[in-house]
């Protein structure tokens, strides 16, 4: 294969252990702040952190695994779909509902995972993408359980922890998804930092060697496979608590399509990527729909070409790019 | 800048309303799809509502309307649901209006309820939708409401055995649910009834399906928009031939009917609006359409939903000035009657759904043009979901 | 008979996708770019003939001058926009490319306006014919040679010619193909542009089938990559024998299954992935 195209498969350089520290506060400050300066757009915030959880869970796959996905929204509707159900017929109580959904997701992962995962390449893209169709096909023919196209309504939420209402504004569905978020996130980076994640490095790289050293590398992909199936579903579960309410576009490519896109605008294999992008993608569609709904898609397209062009690294690259000048300058001033 | 326009506007609105003659600005707030495959919908709801202002003026006894229009890129439960809250509780919108899709209207239901906000459906039509919140009123139809009166026509007009062909959705599920009843109550059999994938572009295979059992006529609900085309011409060259009848519903709308072309005529359909029902107001809102957005634009199910959606929340902003409630708003409408220009029109007191005629109609040619005409009227006809799942 | 009728009627519905599809599989195969902006091309193919005929052009002479513009804007999306991606990897081309097809949609939108757009077919293709045992639609019929020349013509350029050689060569290894000489950039821009043209003419042809509309190049994506996938990244036989496959596959199960055909084509895709990884007829590289 081309020798030039392996740069771009390359891990970003090595977070430097003091640098790390203050690149976490930043993000869950910020996110936190909003929650006191942007009170009037909690709900497209809620949304914004739903999207960065659901991209943050393609990054395992997508971005560690070098599982090429295009049917990540099957997981993310199964989970939706599982909370509203568990709601509605099983208990409301939101943390049950939430954790009924994981596990359903990452079991639903599990399954097609083992099924699908020893293909590659676009093979491997086209088994996600019918096993995505054939999930929402499936939502869409129960329409006893699921309501088929009118949607599945009429969830409603139990007080959080027994104790906080979700209300109109949205202030503790947006505090709950935070929270939940940065549980996931802690996991996550957790996990890519064990060995179990460096050696999804090496599968990604160098499958063969891997191999050859004796790394059970299907079961590998599988795990992680799972695990951001059951990250998805938590995302999905989310979604169906905080608006009540489910749609067939849950589970429709167009979903996959767009978390790709999220992740892939906003950085792979960095955790901070989904972050980056999905809050610039859930505000830019947010802001560009308002001034002209009849060309928003325009404002997108552009944008995206654009990152691809300009910044190697996604969004990412930008704040790589800052973070450098910055650590330059500080050098300069500070005398040794 | 925006929140400094809007600063300035709220401190102007502010020093009027302590004046002695108090004009306020009263926001309405419409989600629509102006977006995506479905971005007709918004283009034909917002060309309704400008035509409206521009009969009936942008102020009610000198408060002015303002629309505000939201984009939900078609049936997204999720963003509906956002940017409800968004409309209601930055914009501070007085009404909610809009709403293409079924899954929309029910995400927004609680919200709805809780906030007292008056909201009137321009277009989604399953049946169960206004009874999700005390704040629904619907402009639209329900399916089962078009779908019912042309099985009840069809098997007293020599058509004895049908086949159904609906799109596989709820609105499909629903269509043939209501049209098989009508018919089978008359006597008729239904011989079979097909479900059609949604995604479904390439109807021959079914329709080779039905010609093997030589019903006669085919009842279909078709998925909308671009593939209408292909399902009718594909009747045309299969069915037709056979002497199988078309029995529909929406399927003949105006704005598609140049598109679909000659294959299109004779086709029974019915429906609670034909654009060639001869009233003043219908002559109007077509002449204005054109008028002032080219000579290509027609109106259909969607300007008229948006149309009398904007006379519904001008005649309760006349009645209660600009503050008023969602309970006044409520009360006033439950049983409120006009003219539209679909005909005669009342939103039914105790379900708060649209009662109005259902018109069975026939495609025909006129001076050139395909339009549907009607041949016969089912007058004030009521929602028959809600008469057969009492609350 | 009914049954014969039926299988005709998945071979025309296969060979639309098969002439669609075929532009993808080479350059997916040859540029081995991740490309989710071939619906954009055969989107584009349709509106032009779609106004073209609509303004009294003949429906062939629309279709090839559409096929013309849609070469054309590939000639120059190749150097625009997919160029710069060879270096870069998978996730970029498949961002950029799906970028790509928003701002196709939004600028088709903006001129086209949102309603459908139709391409009425010559009265001697939108009549009947007699094949013996029942009336057939004209059309079906043309599709069905149409795609048949096409696979023909393509099988003599490709398998049989100077040009099919080295592009066989450039897919099976690029690297080699350079250093014997061939020049793979002209090749691949070339190869791009026609098989943009091809996607062109394929939009409008199979314009009754999949009817044009502003989502076109996302809605129908999945079927020409499905087509691409089963049939082999990079074998236009391999297309063609998919496309024809899945064409029939999904017409006969709506015929006999008419509620289950939703499960039946996606099951039918999976099951083939998962027994013939590499595609039906997968291209030498590829193994």
């Amino acid at each position: 294969m081309n020798p030039e195209r392996s740069r771009a498969t390359r891990s970003p350089p090595a977070e430097k252990p003091h640098a790390a520290g203050w690149g976490h506060l930043l993000p869950w400050t910020a996110a936190l702040a909003f929650y006191f300066l942007g009170a009037d757009f909690l709900g497209l915030g809620t949304n914004a952190l739903i999207m960065v959880l659901f991209a943050l869970s393609l990054d395992l796959v997508l971005g560690y695994a070098g599982i090429i996905t295009m049917g990540h929204a099957a997981f993310f509707g199964f989970g939706a779909y599982a909370a509203g159900l568990c709601a509605i017929h099983v208990t409301n109580d939101p943390v049950t509902g939430l954790l009924i959904a994981t596990a359903a997701a990452g079991i639903l992962g599990f399954v097609t995972g083992t099924l699908i995962l020893h293909t590659k390449g676009v093979t491997l893209m086209m088994l996600t993408l019918a096993i995505g169709a054939l999930v929402a096909e499936v939502a869409n023919h129960l329409r006893d359980y699921t309501g088929g196209d009118d949607g599945l309504h009429g969830i409603r939420m139990a007080p959080l922890l027994g104790a906080f209402r979700f209300d109109l504004w949205g202030h503790t569905a947006y505090l709950y998804t935070l929270a939940v978020l940065l549980a996931w996130f802690a996991l996550a980076w957790r996990i890519m930092r064990s060995p179990f994640g460096r050696s999804l490095d090496g599968i990604r790289q160098n499958v063969r060697r891997m191999r050859a050293i004796g790394t059970p590398v299907w079961w590998r992909m599988v795990a992680v496979y799972s695990l951001g199936a059951a990250m998805a579903g938590t995302a999905g579960a989310l979604s169906a608590q905080t608006t009540r309410a489910v749609g067939l576009t849950a589970l429709e490519l167009l979903a996959s399509g767009t978390v790709l896109m999220v992740l892939i605008l906003g950085g792979t294999r960095r955790l901070y990527g989904a972050f980056a992008g999905a809050v610039v993608y859930v505000v830019v569609q947010d802001f560009a729909a308002q001034v002209d709904p009849f060309r928003w898609m325009f404002v997108i397209g552009a944008l995206l070409m654009a990152v691809v062009l300009f910044l190697e690294n996604g969004l990412m690259g930008i704040i790589d790019f800052a973070a450098a000048r910055a650590r330059s300058l500080w050098r300069e001033q500070t005398p040794r | 800048m925006h929140t400094l326009v809007q600063g300035i506007r709220i401190l102007f609105v502010l020093m009027l309303a302590v004046g002695p003659a108090a004009a306020d600005t009263v926001k309405v707030g419409v989600i629509m799809s102006s977006s995506g495959p479905f971005a007709r919908w918004g283009e034909q709801f917002r060309q309704a509502i400008e035509v409206f202002q521009k009969q009936n003026g942008k102020t009610v006894s000198g408060h002015t309307i303002e629309v505000i229009y939201r984009d939900d890129g078609g049936p997204n439960p999720v963003r509906a649901k956002q940017l409800a809250e968004e409309l209601i509780l930055r914009e501070k919108v007085q009404f909610l209006g809009g709403f293409v899709f079924t899954p929309n209207a029910l995400a927004v239901a609680d919200l709805v309820t809780e906030a007292k906000m008056p909201t009137v459906i321009f277009n989604a039509a399953t049946g169960l939708i206004t009874r999700k919140s005390p704040y629904f009123v619907r402009t639209s139809h329900t399916i089962p409401q078009a779908a019912r009166p042309i099985g009840e026509w069809a098997v007293k007009n020599d058509i004895k055995r049908v086949v159904t062909a609906v799109s596989d959705y709820a609105p499909g599920h629903d269509a043939e649910v209501y049209f098989s009843k009508a018919f089978k109550a008359g006597g008729g059999q239904v011989m079979e009834s097909i479900r059609i994938p949604l995604a479904t572009t390439d109807f021959s295979p079914f329709f080779e399906r039905i010609l093997q059992q030589k019903p006669d006529a085919v009842f279909v609900f078709g998925p909308g928009g671009p593939p209408t085309v292909g399902l009718i011409n594909t009747w045309a060259s299969r069915l037709k031939p056979a002497g199988i009848k078309f029995l529909g519903t929406a399927e003949t709308q105006q704005i598609d009917l140049p598109k679909i072309g000659r294959s299109a005529l004779g086709l029974v359909t019915s429906f609670h609006y034909t654009e060639t029902v001869d009233n003043p107001l219908n002559k109007a809102l077509w002449a204005d359409l054109v008028q002032m957005f080219g000579k290509d634009t027609v109106p259909d199910l969607a300007s008229v939903g948006a149309y009398d959606g904007m006379r519904v929340i001008y005649r309760a902003v006349e009645k209660f000035g600009p503050r008023v409630t969602g309970d006044q708003a409520i009360g006033l409408w439950r049983g409120m009657q006009f003219n539209s220009p679909r005909g005669p029109f009342r939103i039914d007191e105790k379900t708060r759904d649209v009662v109005e005629n259902i018109y069975l109609r026939r495609v025909e040619e006129r001076d050139g043009k395909l339009v549907n005409v009607n041949f016969q009227t089912f007058p004030m006809v009521k929602d028959p979901w809600k008469e057969d799942n009492p609350e | 008979m009914s049954e014969f009728t039926i299988v005709l009627d998945g071979i025309a519905y296969g060979m639309v996708l098969f002439i669609i599809s075929v532009g993808l599989t080479v350059t997916m195969g040859l540029m081995r770019v991740v490309n989710l902006a071939h619906g954009s091309f055969a989107m584009i193919g349709g509106y032009v003939a779609a106004v073209a005929v609509g303004a009294g052009v003949p429906f062939i002479a629309a279709a090839f001058g559409a096929a013309l513009v849609a070469g054309l804007t590939g000639a120059l999306a190749e150097v625009l926009v997919y160029r710069p991606l060879y270096r870069k990897g998978e996730l970029a081309q498949a961002l950029m490319t799906f970028g790509f097809t928003f701002v196709v949609i939004a600028a088709l939108t903006a001129i086209f306006g949102t309603s459908i757009k139709t391409l009425p077919l010559p009265e001697y293709m939108s009549g009947l014919v007699d094949i013996g045992f029942r009336m057939y639609p004209a059309y079906r019929l043309f599709l069905i040679a149409f795609g048949l020349a096409l696979a023909l013509a393509l099988w003599l350029g490709i398998d049989r010619s100077l040009y099919g050689a080295r592009l066989r060569t450039a897919v099976d290894n690029p690297r080699m193909a350079g250093a014997v000489g061939i020049n793979v950039n002209r090749l691949f821009q070339l190869t791009f542009a026609g098989g943009c043209a091809l996607a062109g003419l394929g939009g409008v042809v199979g314009s009754a089938l999949l009817p044009l509309e502003p989502y076109y190049a996302l809605r129908y994506l999945v079927l020409f990559l499905v087509v691409v996938g089963v049939g082999g990244v990079g074998n236009f036989k391999g297309s063609f024998v998919a496309a024809i496959s899945l064409g029939v596959i999904d017409t006969v199960a709506k015929y006999f299954l008419p509620s289950a055909a939703a499960y039946l084509f996606y099951g039918a895709v999976l099951a083939l992935l998962l027994w013939r990884p590499d595609g039906l007829m997968p291209a030498r590289s590829a193994q």
